[in-house]
């Protein structure tokens, strides 16, 4: 059962630039496109190592030479590990990324990267209609407090739900935070923080953990009460874990109410949605988290994230305003470049499928193979098309895609383009 | 049996393509040259060998999408080129230097030239032939003027051979044209194949009599250029490349056919990896060459017919897995033609 709760949540994952993707298919599309691609010919390879052995027979470059692996996250262009797809992902990575992944998600830590415990499971499944019906009316009074702030964040939230991108754009409305009026730098800090504040019983001892920046004054359990609560997004908008900081408007949710601190987050499957990111409910909750967590996630992956259960803590919260502060801080390298990189790739893989398909040009002219008197294997058994057009038609060979937009515009002015565009194919030996 | 690359016989070329052969062509005048044209967006130039000198690649020419067809113009000075880039392109093969002539809409799939009118003939899955004068390009440094005609046909165009002045395209749902290229506006004939399969390979006979073409399904059709019904009847087909392995009929495709300058007779070349060679006029297979490590992509007689080129490599009839399970890597190799490809009691015709 928890592995079928929990697959959902982790999409696949491109271990050398940590985009996502709808299914496995694409990652390999992507992985092939983007990081097995031969710089010296069009040529793209299934792994690291094909590109290695084809580099190196090639195109004669010593093993020790090859270029690094395009596109890659530092630290992870080498040629030594085999990547395909999903396999052969370092554990401790994907331990890693997933650690990440919760973070962003607004998920307790573990409930992707372990199986969650029973206990968790129960719990969500005790939120019956009278606790969910509670939860939103918690959830509008909220809403209706701290109203435009939390709207926007709902809606930007939702489409955080995809890695990284949006949490930018959702951080914007955050700062805002009315309410908040004046302690804002520390407003800000607080609601991060409140949030992972609640991750502190998994990792005992470490409840002080986000000493620095947010140290000053702030408990790691919550904020203090006298905080206002608007600005806390995450909170507000998870009845369930309001917790996390006494936030006024939320009646402590039945079952759970100090436990806010506590490390079953109900909160995120308490609203219905499970893959929190999908539903506009289950959007908002993750909204605040989705902002530290880009945060937390490039920042500190190497480091802390490998280590057991210090997930959530400090990397987000140190700035005390979201959107400077994710751009500007710990991002480096690996986030700025994930974001922008994303509807780049997407385009990417989805240009590798809109290789169109084969048709007639005359479908009056469809041919029928003549049935075989006896028993027969006709090695081609398409009759409309050959194996040379079968064969144009795929990937590695395919032209018209690349070419297509010039190729419109007429021959010659799509030989330019396209000889632009495949200039080093021209140098290739 | 021989090897199919014994080295008493045939002579391996160094420096083969990466990927699939789609074709072979040989110079003109010199038995020694050809050109063959790949999958892996090379057209490759070799000096095939002779007694005096080892085979060498003179050449390589790379072009931006794998290469479907080549063919040398009249003077073996220069050759063309097409692919699924649908550029036509000029090589010349001193210089190492390529021409854009022009494009068709769609892939390149065939070409060949016309000794008599100097052109390049063209043929493309975009349902076009397309004439061109490579001499008109020349003048204004590219690319514009080269184009000559287009004629359209009614599907996809897959073969092409010329005879003197009489133009064969083979098209997909089986069709035939015959054209007169001095009259490109009306096809002379029209006609749908003896074969109940898609054409895979066409060769016209050098006495300019008819033509040989061939299917997926393992059959090899001859026929006649003229029309009447007396000679019409004369035409006949025949299986072949085929094997049965218990109950059941393997039949391949047969990828490429390829007539003698001299004799008469032809050779096929099947993706069951046999190269047989035929004497169409007693209906008898001559010889068949040991079988070669994989398909037998494209097979070409050189000018005197002392040479067969060979080429062995994946024909996709498995689609894109059957690629990955291919074992071998791409061959080209030169066959040395001897007696097996003169018929018997040949008396000089």
């Amino acid at each position: 059962m928890a592995k079928k709760k929990n697959k959902p949540l982790i999409r696949p994952w491109c271990w050398y630039c940590e985009r996502e993707f709808e299914d496995e298919k694409v990652l390999m599309q992507h992985q092939k496109a983007k990081h097995f691609k031969c710089g010296l010919c069009p040529r793209r390879l299934n792994t690291a190592g094909g590109l290695a052995v084809h580099i190196q027979q090639v195109h004669k470059l010593d093993a020790d030479n090859l270029p690094r692996i395009d596109n890659a996250l530092p630290g992870r262009d080498g040629y030594e590990i085999e990547i395909f797809g999903m396999e052969g992902i370092p554990a401790p990575d994907v331990a890693d990324y997933k650690r990440r992944k919760e973070i962003e998600l607004g998920l307790s830590a573990g409930s992707i990267s372990q199986p969650p415990p029973k206990r968790a499971k129960t719990e969500n499944r005790a939120l019956t209609e009278d606790e969910l019906r509670a939860q939103l009316e918690a959830h509008k009074a909220l809403m209706g407090q701290g109203a435009g702030v939390d709207v926007n964040r709902g809606e930007s939230t939702t489409s955080t739900s995809v890695y990284g991108a949006p949490a930018q754009a959702y951080s914007v409305p955050a700062t805002p935070t009315p309410g908040t009026g004046g302690p804002t730098p520390p407003g800000y800090g607080a609601p991060p923080m409140g949030f992972p504040g609640q991750m502190p019983p998994m990792m005992p001892g470490s409840a002080p953990p986000f000493p620095p920046p947010f140290g000053m004054g702030m408990p790691p359990g919550g904020p203090p009460p006298g905080f206002p609560l608007p600005p806390f997004p995450p909170p507000g908008m998870m009845p369930p874990f309001p917790p996390g900081a006494p936030r006024p408007p939320f009646p402590p949710p039945p079952g759970m109410m100090p436990p806010g601190m506590s490390p079953p987050l109900p909160g995120p499957p308490g609203m219905g949605a499970p893959p929190p990111g999908m539903s506009p409910m289950g959007g908002p909750p993750m909204g605040p988290p989705g902002m530290s967590p880009p945060m937390g996630m490039s920042g500190m992956p190497p480091p802390g994230m490998a280590m057991g259960g210090l997930p959530p803590r400090p990397g987000p919260p140190p700035t005390p305003t979201f959107v400077p502060a994710q751009q500007s801080q710990g991002q480096q390298s690996s986030q700025p470049s994930q974001q922008p990189s994303q509807p780049e790739s997407q385009g990417q893989a989805q240009g590798q499928e809109t290789i169109p398909p084969l048709t007639l040009p005359n479908p009056s002219l469809k041919q029928k193979n003549p049935e075989f008197k006896k028993a027969t294997e006709l090695k081609w058994n398409d009759a409309n098309f050959s194996p040379e057009e079968r064969r144009s038609r795929c990937g590695r060979y395919w032209w018209a895609a690349r070419g297509q937009s010039q190729v419109g515009g007429g021959g010659e002015r799509g030989e330019e383009g396209r000889g632009k565009k495949r200039a080093r194919a021209e140098d290739f030996l | 049996m021989a090897e199919y690359n014994d080295p008493s016989t045939t002579t391996t070329l160094p420096s083969p393509p990466f990927d699939s052969i789609s074709s072979i062509r040989f110079h003109p005048t010199n038995p020694d040259l050809m050109l063959v044209s790949s999958w892996d967006t090379t057209v490759r130039y070799y000096d095939t060998g002779s007694a005096s000198h080892a085979p060498e690649q003179k050449a390589k020419f790379d072009h931006r999408a794998a290469v479907l067809a080549c063919a040398f113009n009249g003077a073996g000075d220069k050759a063309y080129s097409g692919g699924l880039d649908t550029g036509v392109r000029e090589l010349d093969l001193a210089g190492e230097r390529m021409t854009h002539l022009g494009t068709h809409a769609d892939s390149v799939s065939a070409m060949t030239w016309s000794k008599n009118t100097n052109a390049l003939v063209t043929g493309s899955w975009d349902r076009t032939l397309r004439f061109w004068d490579p001499r008109a390009s020349s003048t204004d440094g590219g690319s514009a003027g080269a184009l000559s005609s287009t004629t359209s046909t009614p599907e996809r165009i897959y073969a092409l051979d010329l005879v003197n002045h009489t133009l064969v395209v083979a098209m997909a749902s089986r069709l035939f044209h015959i054209y007169d290229i001095r009259n490109m506006s009306v096809p002379a004939q029209q006609r749908e194949s003896s074969l109940k399969y898609m054409t895979r390979s066409l060769a016209a006979m050098p006495s300019g009599e008819g033509y040989a073409c061939a299917s997926v399904e393992g059959r090899i059709a001859v026929e006649w250029f003229d029309p009447a019904p007396a000679v019409q009847e004369r035409k006949y087909a025949f299986k072949c490349h085929r094997q049965t392995v218990g109950e059941v009929d393997h039949v391949w495709p047969v990828n490429a056919l390829a007539f003698h300058p001299i004799y008469n007779t032809f050779a096929s070349a099947g993706s069951d990896g046999t190269v047989s060679i035929w004497d169409h006029k007693v209906k008898k297979r001559l010889r068949q060459f040991p079988k070669y490590p994989a398909p037998v992509s494209a097979i070409a007689f050189n000018c005197d017919g002392s040479k067969l080129g060979v080429a062995a490599s994946y024909t996709w009839d498995e689609g894109e897995e059957g690629a990955k399970a291919v074992g071998s890597a791409p061959w080209v190799g030169v066959r040395k033609v001897g007696e097996e490809g003169k018929p018997k009691g040949w008396t000089g015709n």
